[in-house]
């Protein structure tokens, strides 16, 4: 456990500049600046090592690099996600309290192998804890001569500002990100053009999340093979998990890929006494939610948790016990969702709202039963119709939830009243401890 | 109006961007007028930042009511931004928001009547292991029970 | 740019790489709805009406951002299609509120239309609709937020072309709200076509609120004749009135552009002083008549107080018709008199700017330098202002030389101060560097002027650029000197290579330069005629407050009692009562037919949307009239398509002789004063527009004037000067108080 991106966890000072480098960091970085390692060999490496976007989508970070165009004239850029705002993730903001100096190394080699001379790490508004602690360690960084232009001596340049978010979830997906970075709302480009070509700017740019910049520098340090191999095919490396909900010691775990779900509940403390599994969402609240026997008998990588009917995704596994009302715990998603609309484009702009209206009434006592329905299509027509993917976010719980649970949702339409509830299993006091 | 020392804040945000694109710097200079401001922004304020910044009003403006963070009311000294999403509500974030609500006689989205807090009930914040867990100023309080609620209120001043 | 092959609808077509599917949708006459793509604007694919099927590509695609590839298989109306289109429609209707039957857009709204296609069933959503509540923006535009559809395209236009970010959409998600930052009105003089991209009934024209619904009016293609654009409008008509303008494409001359004046400069059509009836002034006594009592008085009275010919003078304005222009001048020269005139606002009318232009409107888009002097081209052109604006986002650097600095919606580079009796000097430097620079031998007259950094810059940008134009505005006009400012523009340009474009000559003026509309040979001109013992007048469309430079000069020859004055007006206020014999009403704007000649020479004729109101008559057949009953020969007309063919078959009288150069003497001691119309007080009809007149630039109203003058002419902030608040401002040149108003010219 807690192998790469919180290998310093257990450390007295774990963010300092010392305990970093103390541990092997910023050799990879005065590598680079001793020319020892080629854009080549970097990417030769990165493909190795199996190494997928830990924002959400998990696309191939090597070939990911690979597209922008190195060798165009002109600014290009290197953009780092840490606008974590998926309900139910919140471990870049460990990596960034813990381990700024990772992304800041793992930056940096991005812009080296894209010939990108300046970066930009997007930390959200209300993370200020974070963004201190990933200022002071970019003033090490500087200090230490590692940040800058053409740094000592080595005709290598980067230089590498935060920027900070004023809160708005949209603002996690690239493009919005990008729009947002340039001072403007944060609301997403349709693509194509894509970032490589046209991003922040204008310019080439590439957009990372904190994780899987944080990852980089280890695996030029241990290789390629030897992230590959800590997971299982098709997922390499270890994957940091937000395990929350209804379990005793909800934490941040980093395990490798393929770990067992029940082994991940386990480290979490398991579920509260007396309690049974109900369903996970195992990947962050776009993701669809499994019932609890599926959960059990998936593994922690892209592939098990795609053959079990959802995603990865973030890596955030919500779980629910036999006390959470479904109806209410969807309403308060799509009540999210309907918040964070940035609003431009049509379907998910009038459909978000429909989505939580259509819940809350239900929520409210006065469903109909052809509510179920509707809500189902409402959630198609939305599904695939948006500039972004905020719109598919939020039509996949609606249907995971009413898919799984649907007795649940009829229930609380004919009785006006929560089916959990009924039974007696809501205890007030319990559920503040 | 801003203060010099905000300008002088909100210059150096912009020096961390290309020449001529000083706009990238708005959503700082808000957030550096709206803390010098008392929690709160202004008609004028946002004049001021466009102006500062040479961009439009009326972009600033879109700026300032996309994004969550900014207050175009007047809020209490200090503002509870309390999460209600996923992870906190499995763990009695409604319970304790009530809770809250009740101890100091504010509903969410209003001010106490001595000013001293208001109370928000937000997304997702990005601590959900540490959830229930509310943000005042800068400072995250998390794992919250209401005795430790109770803690943190009476250190408000 | 390589051709690439791909399918649409089963059909085998080619297009550009990088066209958008809906573009070539679009050529291929197939109909994609849409909403936010505007062809002029950039893409934005919010709506996401536009999505269709491309085969093995899992989602619909939206068709205006979505690039065409080779080898595509594109299906506009399969199934998969029409669903997401169905999809976006009921979404869109969530919201909108079905009041089609009250609201103004009913029956031309793309919503509507979208709507009627895909049937009634479309919306379950029954969970009541947003209300939006706005703010208003001003006199022209008619907001109604909870019908708009968050298409942008408003925005989009202020932004990309009108150049003033004014709208935008505030908030977020369902929230959001199209709104400006300010109520006080938009600002730009384009603001009217956000009423045509808007789809919906959000932004309609506020001047035609309740008047008609758009099915029960007429369509009348026509010219709107306020600047030497010639936009091409259509004025929808109903029960013989004029409802509405809008613009009609035409790539060449207004793209799909209007401005604001073109727009809803009509208005002035049903102001309560038209005139209605003839009327003659009998012992001091006016009484309406009919039209034969009045003209035999205005002829016999034209008789009565000419001993000879040479004592008639004809003015008309710069807005007349090419006819009215032709016939009048043909009645003057038949009846003997050469004292013809319609420079009524110049100053200096010796031989007179008639500099050529030689550059086309669409050509102007593609300049990379402009030098733009003496003119406000944002508000006195605004669709060359528009060419030059596209140019500038293309690259191309702009320098001025005016009186005052003033807001262009793009980026100037140098910016020079000149008063009007320095300005002259000014150019004679610019030569004398251009002189120097290409090492041509600098005339003697120039060789004592010394030049300065900024006034070799502007040689440099003008020999630097590939395709420069120089373009000279209507602030000459009164600048006594303008003919001599004139012939050293034509000598810089022909040392630069550069274009000119002189939009001194603005209205109608170019159909009255082509007809000879001035005196050819011994004639008095628009001064001389008030000096020189005129006892008879007959006048066109002569506004005698507004007009004259000289106004009071005017009016005292008016208003002297052996001074015969006819007048042929659309208007009879206080002041044509006062100072004319005779009152012919004339059918104004868009009520008679006639031809404009427009900055590319186009020759563009119009026939009469409505007939005039009340008795009013078409100018060519008053005159016409006139000159039957004055038995003069060659008025034989029916028609006046036969009395534009025989103008337009004249051989053009363009007397461009250019001075002898020399430096004149101007007597810089004095401080000069420039007396500007607002753009929305440049004619008779625009003046009495009343929503143009309630807008920032209808109220435009400042004497500003330098705290340096201001001290010399002992007047201090918000002073009045002849009228006209004073405002100290260190953008206007020295020497000079320019000033920029609604009001009639004093001082
Ligand atoms: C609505 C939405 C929200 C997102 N939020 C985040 C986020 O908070 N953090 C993040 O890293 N990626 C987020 N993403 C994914 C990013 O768009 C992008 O795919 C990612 O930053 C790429 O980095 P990676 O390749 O390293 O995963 C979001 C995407 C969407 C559609
Ligand atoms: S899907 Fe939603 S968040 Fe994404 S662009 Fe459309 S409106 Fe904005
Ligand atoms: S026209 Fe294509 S998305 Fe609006």
């Amino acid at each position: 456990m807690n192998e790469v991106c919180f290998k310093n966890l257990d450390k007295k000072n774990p963010a300092s500049f010392a305990t970093y480098e103390s541990t092997g960091g910023y050799k990879v970085w005065r590598k680079i600046l001793n020319g020892e390692l080629t854009p080549e060999d970097i990417l030769a490496e990165l493909k190795a090592s199996g190494l997928r976007g830990r924002g959400g989508a998990g696309f191939p970070t090597g070939l990911k690099w690979s597209f922008m165009p190195r060798n165009q004239e002109g600014q290009k850029y290197v953009v780092c996600n840490s606008d974590e705002g998926e309900p139910g993730t919140c471990h870049d903001r460990d990596i960034l309290r813990y381990n700024p100096h990772s992304v800041i190394e793992g930056m940096a080699i991005a812009g080296y192998v894209m010939n990108a001379t300046v970066g930009y790490n997007y930390i959200r508004g209300e993370f200020m804890e974070p963004y201190y602690r990933f200022e002071e360690a970019l003033k090490d960084a500087y200090d230490a001569g590692l940040l800058g232009k053409d740094i000592q001596g080595s005709k290598v340049s980067f230089d590498l500002y935060t920027h900070l978010g004023a809160g708005a979830y949209i603002c996690g997906e690239e493009t919005a990100l990008l729009e947002s970075l340039e001072g403007k709302k944060g609301q997403p480009r349709f693509k194509p053009p894509f970032p490589a070509n046209v991003g922040l700017y204008g310019k080439p740019t590439t957009i990372n999340n904190t994780e899987t910049f944080a990852n980089v520098p280890e695996i030029l340090t241990r290789g390629g093979k030897w992230f590959a191999d800590l997971g299982v095919e098709n997922s390499g490396g270890t994957k940091c998990f937000s395990v929350t909900g209804n379990v005793k010691n909800p934490a941040n775990f980093e395990v490798p890929m393929g770990t067992p779900f029940s082994k991940l509940l386990e480290l979490a403390g398991g579920l509260k006494e007396g309690r049974t599994l109900k369903a996970v969402i195992p990947g962050g609240s776009s993701t669809p939610l499994l019932t609890a026997d599926t959960a059990m008998n998936m593994t922690m990588d892209y592939d098990s948790i795609a053959n079990a009917g959802s995603m990865l995704g973030a890596g955030s596994v919500i779980i629910m016990d036999d006390t959470t009302c479904m109806v209410k715990t969807l309403t308060r998603l799509a009540h999210f969702y309907y918040d964070e609309s940035c609003g431009q484009c049509t379907p998910c702009r009038e459909g978000t709202g429909w989505l939580y209206r259509v819940l809350q009434r239900i929520l409210d006592g006065n469903g109909k039963n052809e509510d179920l329905d509707l809500l189902i299509s409402v959630g198609e027509k939305i599904s695939g119709n948006t500039i972004c993917a905020l719109g598919d976010a939020a039509a996949t719980p609606v249907e995971s939830f009413i898919r799984h649970f649907r007795h649940e949702f009829e229930y609380y339409i004919k009785h006006g009243r929560s089916i959990v509830e009924s039974e007696g299993q809501l205890i007030k006091e319990e559920a503040i401890v | 109006m801003i203060s010099d020392q905000a300008k002088k804040e909100i210059d150096f945000w912009v020096t961390k961007y290309p020449e001529g694109r000083q706009s990238s710097a708005v959503m700082q200079a808000l957030t550096i007028v709206q803390n010098e401001n008392g929690g709160s922004l202004t008609g004028e304020l946002i004049q001021e930042v466009a102006d500062h910044l040479q961009m439009p009003t009326i972009s600033v403006q879109e700026v300032a009511t996309f994004y969550e963070n900014y207050n175009h009311k007047p809020v209490g000294k200090h503002i509870i931004r309390f999460c209600h999403n996923i992870s906190c509500m499995l763990n009695g974030s409604d319970e304790l928001i009530s809770y809250l609500e009740e101890k100091l006689e504010v509903k969410t989205g209003e001010v106490s009547k001595d000013g001293l807090v208001s109370v928000k009930k937000v997304e997702c914040l990005g601590a959900c292991v540490g959830g229930p867990m509310c943000q005042i100023g800068d400072q995250y309080h998390e794992h919250l029970t209401p005795s430790k609620l109770d803690n943190i209120l009476d250190n408000l001043k | 740019m390589s051709e690439i092959e791909f399918e649409i609808d089963g059909k085998l077509v080619t297009a550009n790489q990088g066209d958008s599917i809906i573009s070539i949708a679009d050529r291929e006459g197939i109909d994609v709805p849409r909403f936010c793509y505007h062809k002029k604007l950039s893409v934005a694919a919010n709506c996401r009406m536009c999505l269709v099927d491309v085969e093995g590509v899992p989602k619909a695609q939206p068709a205006c951002s979505t690039p065409v590839a080779s080898g595509m298989k594109i299906h506009t109306r399969n199934d998969k299609a029409k669903s997401a289109q169905k999809a976006v429609m009921e979404f869109l209707l969530i919201n909108h509120p079905l009041d089609c039957p009250i609201c103004d857009q009913g029956g031309e709204c793309e919503l509507q239309d979208v709507a009627m296609e895909y049937g009634t069933d479309v919306s379950k959503f029954n969970l009541g609709k947003r209300i939006v509540a706005d703010k208003g923006i001003g006199a022209l535009i008619q907001t109604d937020m909870t019908r708009c559809i968050h298409c942008t395209r408003c925005v989009r236009f202020g932004a990309e072309v009108a150049g003033i970010v004014e709208m935008g959409g505030t908030g977020r998600g369902e929230g959001v709200k199209i709104e400006p930052f300010l109520t006080e009105g938009i600002q730009s003089e384009l603001s009217g076509n956000m009423i045509d991209v808007c789809p919906v009934g959000a932004l309609t024209s506020k001047p035609f609120r309740y008047e008609a619904r758009t099915w029960q009016m007429n369509a009348v293609e026509t010219i709107a004749r306020h600047d030497l654009v010639g936009s091409n409008i259509y004025t929808q008509t109903y029960r013989g009135r004029v409802k509405r303008v809008v613009a009609r494409d035409n790539e060449l001359v207004n793209e799909t552009w209007i401005s604001d004046r073109d727009r809803f400069s009509y208005e002035g059509l049903n102001h309560e002083s038209r005139a209605l009836h003839p009327k003659i002034k009998k012992n001091n006594k006016w009484q309406e008549t009919s039209w034969e009592v009045a003209l035999d008085f205005a002829i016999s009275g034209l008789k009565k107080n000419t001993q000879n010919a040479d004592q008639l003078g004809v003015l008309a304005s710069k807005n007349s018709t090419l006819e009215e222009y032709y016939l009048m001048q043909k009645l003057a020269r038949g009846f003997g008199s050469d004292n013809i005139d319609y420079r009524l606002d110049k100053a200096d009318l010796s031989i007179g700017n008639t500099m050529l232009s030689n550059i086309t409107l669409a050509e102007m888009e593609s300049t990379d330098h402009a030098l733009i002097v003496n003119s406000y081209l944002r508000l006195e052109q605004p669709m060359i202002n528009h060419r030059i604006r596209k140019a500038t986002l293309n690259g191309a650097s702009v320098n001025t030389i005016n009186n005052k600095k003033f807001d262009f919606n793009y980026q100037t580079d140098l910016e020079i101060l000149s008063s009007p009796q320095k300005t002259l000097l000014m150019l004679q430097s610019i030569l004398k560097s251009l002189h120097e620079r290409t090492k041509t031998t600098v005339p003697k007259y120039l060789s004592k002027l010394t030049v300065d950094d900024s006034q070799n810059k502007i040689a440099d940008d003008l020999i630097a650029a590939e395709r420069p134009v120089i373009i000279l505005g209507e602030h000459v006009n009164s600048n006594i000197s303008s003919s001599d400012i004139a012939s050293i523009i034509s000598e810089i340009a022909a040392l630069a290579n550069a274009k000119i474009a002189n939009l001194s000559l603005n209205g109608n003026s170019l159909s009255a330069e082509k007809v000879g509309f001035k005196p050819s040979n011994n004639g008095k001109n628009a001064i001389s005629m008030f000096t020189e013992n005129t006892k008879a007048f007959l006048l066109m469309d002569v506004d005698f407050n507004y007009d004259f430079i000289d106004s009071k000069l005017a009016a005292d020859t008016f208003n002297n009692d052996d001074v015969f004055v006819i007048s042929l007006n659309s208007f009879e206020d206080e002041i044509t009562l006062m100072n004319s014999d005779v009152i012919l009403p004339l059918a104004g704007f868009y009520e008679s037919s006639g031809t404009h000649i427009n900055f590319d020479g186009v020759a563009q004729s119009f026939s009469a949307s409505v007939k005039g109101p009340g008795d009013s008559k078409p100018g060519w057949k008053i005159i016409k009239v006139l000159a039957d009953i004055l038995e003069l020969n060659g008025f034989e007309y029916t028609d006046s398509t036969q009395v534009a063919d025989d103008a337009l078959s004249m051989s053009s009288a363009n007397n461009n002789d250019l001075v002898e150069n020399n430096i004149k003497e101007t007597d810089d001691s004095k401080v000069a004063v420039h007396w500007q119309y607002s753009p929305y007080a440049i004619d008779g009809i625009t003046r009495k527009a009343k929503a143009l007149q309630e807008t920032p630039i209808g109220k435009m109203n400042d004497a500003f004037i330098s705290l340096a003058t201001a001290k010399e002419l002992k007047l201090s902030e918000g002073d009045l000067y002849h009228g006209v608040p004073v405002s100290i401002n260190e953008t206007v040149a020295e020497g000079c108080v320019f000033v920029h108003t609604y009001q009639s010219r004093k001082g």
